[in-house]
């Protein structure tokens, strides 16, 4: 049984048909990389996933369970976790402090009123865990909103990573990095996938950082599926080529 | 001690307001609800019932505290200023009730006569005038100290999270408005016990306690006395207090000068008196690095 299973998943915007009767499967423990032109439906999907939009149609299952339609937070609660194509953090705490709050999430006492917020000493763990893997502890007691471009990219992940979730979705990780920095994340990454205790969705331009992390690729076009296999069969495939790798391959 | 305990009961009143104010980044324009609310029923209970002050003044707030359950499940529905707006909504809502339904509130009098009921058990070192004015100060000590645990918390942290990026906290797992309800809630349930504690303090009840002027000033004492920092606002509350005796002995217009005041620190120092105060102090000792506290309203 897949992880997560897509079927015939469609979204409308008025006439803007964004997600095209996709159907997708991402088994356990995969690295699976959806790509496109701009426009292709990749960021309406990973929302459509996440609950940020309900479907106009088609269902969404996760772990044998449909949880299209569900309340964002009831759906990360079941272990989605994502991260944002254009970073989103807490500036002013610190990146303990971020990585702490998304940690304490998973927690059961998270509505308790007293005790620091140190007290799930899990949940700290958990987050200095994370900190350390993305390879950001030495930034750990500085404010996120002043941490370099990378280090918050890195310091997202590591918040969706401290929650342990079975599918992680990484909206543009390298997105505005330096080359040199863009090297660091995909080595930092590939450690990370290589583990295979979590599945992954990955949105990515840089067809480098696809081919280096992902086992499989999903190629979207105008909303639809025109592409699916592993990444040697997808760079060969003449549809693709015209449609988005444009001589890359 | 007159003076010094209404500053401590409107020290109260805002730092109540400091938990949606100042951690939530919910801005409340009609905090007077809860405040007005307390008074009302403290003064109702204390004139129609043979109930002791004791009982009467956590009974108010408990029952405001119910009420604002409804209204806080009504004000998040809404986000920024339209949260602002339907809070004054409620507020003039009250205030139109107390001011038609004169069989129980009175009317434009008001409830008169509040009396400080001793008891129970013969325990009446409260109802004296300083008495009462260590009961305030017990209070005050009490929920200031309930409000740091609270901010310091796991809870404390999601409030924190939501101010920041709710939409961030939201795709974290947390029910937000579910923590927003939480909050709003305790922050009328606590400004209507300053308004329970005002009702026998003062002998009365009047519609101005209902006014959404009161819900201004106190927005204006959370502010100048600084944000985010619960001392503040008690501070900032005395110091409205203290401005408005000393200028209303020499103009009438003093609200005009206290504006003067309110803008002066907008523009300069946005962090109010507690940050004032509280920046020299780090520039003495310097202990603590920069970048920990540098940020306004961080803490």
């Amino acid at each position: 049984m897949a992880l997560l299973e897509l079927n015939e998943l469609t979204r409308r915007f008025g006439g803007l048909v964004a997600v095209d009767h996709v159907s997708m499967r991402v088994e356990e423990g995969e690295v699976r990389a959806v790509i496109g032109p701009n426009g292709a439906g990749k960021s309406t999907l990973f929302n459509l996933i996440t609950g940020l939009l309900k479907p106009s149609q088609g269902s969404i299952s996760f772990a044998g369970k449909d949880i299209g339609g569900l309340s964002i937070p009831r759906i990360c609660q079941r272990g989605i976790a994502r991260t944002f194509q254009l970073t989103a953090l807490f500036p002013q705490m610190t990146a303990r402090e971020n990585v702490r709050l998304a940690a304490q999430a998973r927690e059961h006492r998270r509505w308790q009123f007293y005790g620091g917020s140190g007290v799930f000493s899990a949940a700290g763990r958990r987050a200095d865990i994370a900190l350390e893997r993305l390879g950001v502890s030495a930034v750990a007691d500085r404010p996120a909103g002043l941490l370099s471009h990378g280090d918050r990219r890195l310091l997202e992940v590591a918040m969706a990573l401290s929650q342990e979730p079975s599918l992680l979705l990484l909206d543009e990780p390298t997105q505005g990095l330096s080359v040199e920095e863009t090297g660091q994340a995909v080595e930092v990454l590939s450690g990370l996938l290589a583990e295979g205790n979590m599945s992954v969705l990955l949105v990515e331009h840089d067809m480098g950082v696809v081919f280096r992390l992902a086992q499989r690729i999903t190629v979207l076009h105008r909303g639809a599926v025109i592409a699916d296999g592993p990444p040697d069969v997808v760079r060969q495939d003449t549809g693709v080529q015209t449609a988005y790798l444009g001589g890359f391959a | 001690m007159t003076l010094l305990t209404e500053a401590l009961i409107l020290g109260l009143f805002a730092m109540s307001l400091d938990l949606m104010v100042g951690y939530t980044r919910l801005v409340s324009f009609g905090h007077a609800a809860g405040y007005g609310f307390g008074a009302y029923a403290c003064g109702w209970l204390l004139l129609h019932t043979s109930l002791p002050m004791m009982a009467t003044i956590p009974i108010s707030a408990l029952l405001a505290g119910v009420i604002a359950v409804g209204v806080a499940w009504v004000c998040t529905q809404a986000t920024g200023v339209s949260f602002s707006m339907l809070t004054l909504a409620f507020a003039q809502l009250l205030y139109a009730i107390a001011y038609k339904w004169t069989s129980v509130t009175g009317g434009s009098d008001g409830l008169a006569g509040i009396p400080r009921r001793p008891g129970p058990f013969g325990l009446n070192i409260f109802a004296t005038r300083n008495g009462f004015y260590y009961l305030v100060l017990l209070v005050l000590l009490a929920a200031f100290l309930f409000c740091r645990a609270l901010v310091r918390s796991p809870f404390g942290a999601v409030l924190r999270g939501i101010r920041e990026n709710e939409a961030k906290t939201l795709a974290l797992g947390y029910n937000t408005r579910a923590y927003k309800i939480a909050v709003v809630t305790l922050s009328y349930t606590l400004g209507a016990l300053a308004g329970a504690l005002y009702a026998p303090f003062a002998g009365f009840a009047n519609t101005e306690l209902l006014f959404w002027l009161l819900s201004g000033q106190v927005l204006i004492m959370v502010i100048v006395g600084g944000a985010g920092t619960l001392i503040g606002p008690i501070l900032g509350a005395a110091f409205f207090l203290t401005v408005e005796h000393q200028l209303s002995n020499y103009t009438e217009a003093w609200a005009l000068f206290f504006g003067l005041i309110f803008i002066a620190f907008v523009i300069f120092a946005p962090q109010g008196i507690w940050g004032l105060i509280h920046g020299r102090f780090r520039r003495r000792t310097a202990v603590q690095p920069e970048y920990r506290r540098g940020v306004a309203g961080a803490q």
